[in-house]
């Protein structure tokens, strides 16, 4: 019987016991009824998303344990409410061959092949009757008129359901928290992110004053090419002073002389008359205990200094 | 199966905040480089400033030297000036001891950049002098 729906369709009946589909592309399901449960209700609201609500407690009573997603829609003033397992029905559908990326649509027998007045036979032993306003399943021996289940002539309803992959391990509300959770994150992020590219940017022309308010050339290597000379420059300056200082302090004997004093090519060429029986020692001695580096030329009774600058 | 899946929208929003944190990393890390790259740029300024300031200002020079050599003290030693466009050259052929300590103190406590010098002794109260001031 079920291979008469099973090749090709884009509708199947889905029943624990239907076979093995052979499924191309995408299809439409029909749930049979062993795969929800259904109540016909009248409810003291006017819509839908109201008694949505309302659902878990109105079948509190006689589900079995297990996790339920409900659904409902409007019958004239009434309400047909109903519950099932995704988990269920996912594993089902995938069991006979069906995976969550193939399927279109989910229905229910009952908004779909409730109003067919004989019963609709799904298999050898088993038909869908309508029974106070409720499509049930039964035994076909039980009815006197049986016609095949043809779903290539149906029109579907909008009573469509969305079967949740993971309702099993978390629920809605936790789904939705953890969107917020994540939606509030990424605009912090956001935030964040663009208040640190405004400062990149601030910081960036406060360098730009920086340049023009100091006068500094166009790029970082010119200007430390140019700091770099003028401290060099104004560190042989500084050694100009302190050793022409050091050198004046010198405690010469009363026939020295210091007769030379030159600077050139960064040399410092000092010249001492009169040094002799030992007195260009004492100056010698005298100059390096002030840690200053020099080459001495000692020629008959002149003592020659040179020091780096 | 119309509606959004809550778990693609999860995992949409889970890319997003990692692509997001990624380049927040990167700018963070842009961020630091360029405040560094700020705080060089104030420390190079202050020093290159003052150092220019103090050797790079030909006007500042020449007018500080101007004010030493006009001195009264200086009148004697018929100092000689040459000017060229990087600095000048002073020199004296006989300077008495007392008028070079004087001006040689002047020009040591000023900021002059002296690439030569040359004081030779003449006698016990006189010396000859040249220096080379450059800006």
């Amino acid at each position: 019987m079920f291979s008469k729906f099973s090749k090709q369709t884009s509708t199947i009946f889905l029943d624990k016991e239907s076979g093995v589909f052979d499924i191309d592309g995408r299809v439409d399901i029909i749930l049979s009824p062993s795969l929800y449960w259904v109540k016909k209700v009248s409810l003291p609201v006017k819509y839908v998303r109201e008694a949505k609500s309302l659902l878990p407690s109105l079948f509190e009573e006689i589900l079995p344990e297990g996790i339920y997603s409900y659904s409902a829609y409007k019958s004239e003033e009434e309400f047909y409410i109903f519950a099932y397992e995704d988990k269920l029905i996912l594993d089902t559908l995938a069991s006979k061959g069906v995976t969550s990326s193939q399927i279109r649509n989910v229905y229910f027998a009952q908004s779909e092949l409730f109003s067919q007045e004989s019963g609709l036979k799904i298999d050898e032993s088993r038909s869908l009757y309508t029974k106070d306003e409720v499509l049930i399943l039964m035994p076909s021996v039980w009815l006197k008129e049986n016609v095949d289940l043809d779903l290539s002539a149906i029109v579907f309803s909008k009573n469509s359901v969305t079967l949740k992959q993971f309702s099993h391990l978390v629920n809605d509300r936790s789904l939705y928290t953890f969107i917020g959770i994540l939606t509030v994150l990424l605009v912090l992020i956001a935030i964040e992110y663009f208040i640190t590219l405004h400062k990149i940017d601030a910081i960036s022309q406060a360098r730009s004053e920086v340049f023009s308010k100091n006068g500094l050339k166009s790029t970082m290597l010119q200007n430390r090419s140019l700091l770099k000379e003028y401290k060099n420059q104004h560190m042989t300056q500084t050694r100009v002073r302190e050793y022409t200082s050091e050198l004046l302090k010198l405690s010469l004997k009363d026939n020295v002389k210091l007769s030379l004093m030159e600077i050139k090519n960064k040399t410092y060429k000092v010249e001492f008359m009169g040094t002799k029986n030992g007195s260009e020692s004492e100056i010698i001695k005298e100059l390096k205990s002030k840690h200053i580096r020099f080459k001495s030329t000692i020629k008959d009774e002149s003592t020659r200094l040179e020091i780096e600058l | 199966m119309n509606r959004m899946n809550p778990l693609h929208i999860i995992i949409l929003l889970f890319a997003l905040v990692v692509f997001f944190m990624f380049k927040l990393n990167s700018v963070k890390g842009e961020l630091k480089s360029e405040g560094l790259s700020y705080k060089e740029t104030l420390s190079l300024a202050s020093d290159l400033t003052g150092l220019r300031d103090v050797y790079g200002d030909k006007n500042s020079v020449k007018q500080s030297l101007e004010r030493v050599l006009s001195q009264s003290s200086l009148k004697q030693a018929e100092m000689k000036k040459k000017i060229t466009s990087s600095g000048i050259i002073l020199s004296s052929e006989s300077m008495d001891k007392v008028e070079l300590n004087s001006f040689m103190s002047k020009i040591f406590n000023g900021s002059y950049n002296i690439t030569a010098l040359k004081i030779k002794r003449l006698s016990d109260k006189t010396a000859s002098f040249q220096m080379e001031i450059k800006w």
